[in-house]
């Protein structure tokens, strides 16, 4: 019982990761139609700014806040300087991002070297539930992605941005006509994109520790996320990164990590491959 | 059936008119066109001279830095192929050399077979096979497949490659297969060296010249056309998936012949020569030099690998940067990669077959 528990929250915690990761590809993906090779780096960059902070002497938790408003006030520059060439063309959006990405790993790399650094967690310890223990941190984390999750959820859906992101994505050229500003519209959601990969950076380098492959390491599972829930909606990413996180984590306990590991991506391609539309078919929330 | 050729051959710069500047009409084009036909010829004479003298002046070590650069070049080929000219973006073209690797490395490791005759042929195949797996399932059905799934199904491919040789303890796991014996032939073993060099070299210009004759056949047209228009090649009859998967079978047989060159000349094989790292590296390569061209590969290898030999020993840490800054530039402001400062655009498109060369060119004469 107890086991099982841990498991469960095991599974519960990493889901959780991968989905704060994957929300910021997956609102880029499906309000842009760009898969942005660069926000692996976002999140790389999230998690040294709260390394930075924290090596500063600063508390921990300010390093937290100030990382997704730096990483997004940087997505906001980059998309007007350069993602904005690339609407047209996926695949150079592709190779466009990836650039970038290499740019920003590489310079993050000769900042802090090959070294792994660690980041002290904010709210140690762990919480006792009778004889089992699980990580006060992990559960914030569960808590923290609930929330931004609900958050996202109520920002594209209930708010007045919201239904002009709507918009655009649905059809650009009417909501120009409508008189939305469709660039300044893509540039905030790129933007919104970028600190919401900030943030996940900031919350998980306390687990993960910080090193400069940080981010390369959840990009693909990211992306087979995306492609998993289907691109155009919300909350399609999410139920994918939701599947995803859930069986990467689920697998190894029931069989060789190595093949759990392959067999989660080839499970995932070969979905898509049949279902190209993804989990939850469909544009809109 | 001459008439719809042309009709694709006007379509094809007029597509790429998008990015590009070819006015059919223009003499001030036409002229610069003519002027520019011969480049291409010069251009490979003059690589050719280079590689074929390069051993007579390199100091050993060099020749064999060299050695690896040509291996890789051959790579770049295969990815070139792929991308530059059916349009198939390719992030995972590092699992067929990889593998190949892999593949070779345990024959000579397992079995002891280290024959050229053997392993080389045997490294082809498994790229192909692999090739065929993965494109077949990646392209092949009946809801042709996105652009962005092919490229994300082949990074993905790559990627679990990846973590299956860490993980796989019969695959060496993180250290991969260290001291691969020799290459051998007969009696003679092929060590790192000019003679070496001068085998891939070969191998390569073989290639190469297949390649060549590949995208200029009607074959090649036909690929030119995927690349631009898919819909409208498959609008012409064509089995525009049945080509792609032809082709990236092709490709992944390059890449495999690649890739078992380069675990017998650096004597190992280890896990990131199938995974990520390598896959992006060969893109880096082909967008630099030029894609759509082949020549454009080679030279994007020979440069990116030459300036990172070159500034490793006092930049290390910086050059990926530079590298990516230079990336963004030339996607921003060169997307056709270096070779088109000299090369025009007519001649990169080419011409294909005779007959259709011999249309063309009343076409051009005409208004």
């Amino acid at each position: 019982m107890a086991n099982a528990f841990v498991a469960a929250f095991e599974i519960l915690s990493f889901g959780a990761i991968i989905v704060l990761i994957v929300l910021g590809l997956g609102i880029i993906a499906s309000m842009m139609g760009i898969f942005n090779f660069a926000q692996g780096e976002f999140v790389l960059l999230g998690a040294y700014i709260t390394y930075l902070a924290y090596a500063k002497g600063l508390p921990i938790w300010a390093g937290m806040v100030a990382a997704p408003f730096l990483v997004g006030a940087l997505g906001f520059v980059l998309e007007a300087l350069i993602i904005r060439r690339f609407y047209a063309a996926p695949i150079v959006a592709m190779l466009g991002t990836y650039a970038l990405g290499l740019i920003i790993r590489e310079s993050v790399r000769g900042l802090i070297g090959g070294f792994y650094l660690t980041v002290p967690e904010p709210i140690g310890g762990s919480i006792d539930i009778g004889a089992m223990h699980i990580s006060a941190w992990r559960f914030t984390i569960i808590v923290i992605t609930l929330l931004v999750m609900g958050g996202c959820y109520l920002l594209l859906a209930r708010t007045s941005f919201g239904l002009r992101v709507r918009a655009t994505l649905e059809n650009p050229s009417l909501a120009r006509a409508s008189g939305i500003s469709t660039p300044l519209i893509y540039g905030a959601t790129f933007a919104f994109g970028a600190a919401l990969a900030g943030l996940a950076g900031a919350l998980i380098v306390p687990v993960f520790s910080l090193f400069a492959d940080l981010g390369l390491r959840f990009l693909i599972q990211g992306f087979v996320a995306v492609m998993v829930g289907g691109v155009g909606s919300f909350i399609g990413p999410v139920a994918g990164a939701g599947v995803i996180g859930t069986l990467s984590a689920a697998l190894p306990w029931v069989m060789a990590p190595v093949v759990a590991d392959v067999l989660v991506f080839v499970l995932a391609i070969v979905f898509i491959k049949f279902r190209p539309q993804g989990l939850i078919a469909g544009k809109g929330v | 059936m001459p008439k719809a050729m042309g009709a694709v051959k006007q379509a094809v710069p007029a597509e790429i008119g998008g990015e590009t500047h070819v006015a059919t009409g223009s003499s001030r084009t036409a002229a610069k066109v003519v002027a520019g036909r011969k480049v291409l010829p010069i251009v490979e004479g003059v690589v050719l001279v280079a590689a074929l003298l390069a051993p007579l002046v390199l100091q050993d070590y060099l020749t064999v830095f060299a050695t690896r650069v040509i291996i890789l070049a051959l790579f770049a080929l295969s990815f070139d192929l792929v991308w530059g000219y059916a349009g198939i973006m390719s992030f995972g073209q590092a699992l067929f050399f990889g593998s190949a690797g892999y593949g070779v490395a345990l024959l000579a490791r397992d079995l002891d077979i280290t024959n050229i005759f053997v392993v080389l042929p045997a490294g082809t195949l498994i790229g192909l096979t692999f090739a065929l797996l993965l494109g077949g399932f990646l392209l092949l059905g009946r809801h042709p497949s996105s652009v962005i799934f092919v490229s994300l199904g082949t990074l993905t491919g790559s990627y679990a490659a990846d973590r299956l040789a860490r993980g796989w303890y019969y695959l060496g796991g993180q250290n991969g297969i260290p001291s691969i014996a020799p290459m051998s032939l007969g009696g003679y073993e092929f060590s790192e060296g000019p003679t070496f060099y001068y085998l891939v070299l070969g191998i390569l210009v073989v290639v190469y010249l297949l390649c060549r004759f590949l995208v200029r056949s009607q074959f090649g047209l036909a690929l030119a056309g995927l690349r631009e228009n898919e819909q409208r090649i498959a609008f012409f009859g064509y089995k525009a998936q049945h080509l792609k998967a032809i082709i990236f079978a092709i490709g992944g047989a390059i890449a495999g012949l690649a890739g078992s060159l380069y675990a017998f000349h650096e004597g190992f094989v280890w896990p990131n020569m199938v995974g990520v790292v390598v896959s992006t590296q060969v893109v880096l390569y082909v967008l630099f030099g030029g894609s759509g061209t082949l020549i454009g590969a080679v030279i994007g290898t020979v440069i990116v690998e030459g300036v990172s030999f070159w500034l490793s020993d006092n930049y290390r840490d910086i050059w990926p940067i530079i590298l990516g800054l230079l990336l963004l530039l030339v996607i921003l402001f060169r997307p056709l990669g270096l070779i088109s400062f000299v090369l025009g655009e007519r001649e990169r498109v080419g011409s294909f077959g005779a007959k259709v060369k011999e249309n063309f060119k009343e076409k051009r004469n005409a208004p």
